[in-house]
């Protein structure tokens, strides 16, 4: 995503990371007790994680993250006028790629005056399951988040 | 701001219990409609709005999530 992010910048594409809440609270992350906690562990999703885009905090309370659904790693698309124009239950890269790409060629058909009008489309887009990674990122939380989600999915 | 719902929120233990009642994503806002404004905080820095980032580019993806 921040590879995505570099390449669009320059394209009137902006991108930021909405920091919600921790999916898989940990010993070494465990729940949010502060937005001061949640600037620190912002501050490490930036340091350790390596997220370049520009990261801001939703409210302790998750007014953003529970209205927009809660999924615990979404991606949306808005047009500057607010309008959402994609979103997503789960991030992948390819997929968003390939929304961006279409939304800056409706900007050009746009440009060469076609006249367009939106209509819905619904699509069910794949992603890799990299088991390993995951694991890898709930024990970075710590041996808490990898317990629960063993039992979480017995 | 009730201390029952930061503490649902910010649930301390991933079970079934805490977690799949707000897995709602069936009930987010719809495509094509002016979506929901929030107050948000920039890392570090001053208060902002989720308007003022979707206004600043003809579009802009908004990547939800956590360290964890």
């Amino acid at each position: 995503m921040n590879a995505l992010a570099r390449e669009y910048a320059a394209r009137g594409v902006g991108s930021i990371f909405l920091y919600t809440h921790e999916a898989h609270p940990g010993e070494h992350f465990p729940h949010l007790e502060s937005m001061e906690q949640k600037a620190r562990h912002a501050e490490a999703l930036r340091d350790v994680l390596g997220v370049t885009r520009p990261i801001l905090l939703d409210a302790l309370d998750g007014a953003c993250h529970r209205t927009y659904g809660t999924m615990p790693n979404m991606t949306w698309i808005f047009a500057r006028s607010g309008i959402p124009v994609y979103k997503s239950d789960w991030t992948d890269a390819r997929s968003v790629a390939n929304a961006v790409a279409y939304f800056v060629e409706v900007r050009e058909r746009r440009r060469g005056r076609e006249r367009l009008v939106p209509f819905q489309v619904e699509r069910l887009d794949y992603r890799t399951s990299d088991q390993e990674g995951f694991y890898a990122g709930l024990a970075r939380s710590g041996p808490k988040a990898v317990t629960e989600f063993r039992a979480f999915n017995e | 701001m009730p201390d029952d719902l930061l503490a649902r929120y910010n649930y301390a233990e991933f079970t079934k219990t805490t977690v799949l009642p707000w897995l709602r994503f069936d009930r987010s806002p719809p495509l094509g409609q002016r979506a929901p404004d929030f107050p948000l905080w920039h890392l570090g820095g001053p208060e902002t709005r989720l308007r003022e980032v979707w206004s600043a580019s003809e579009y802009t993806i908004v990547e939800f999530g956590s360290f964890t």
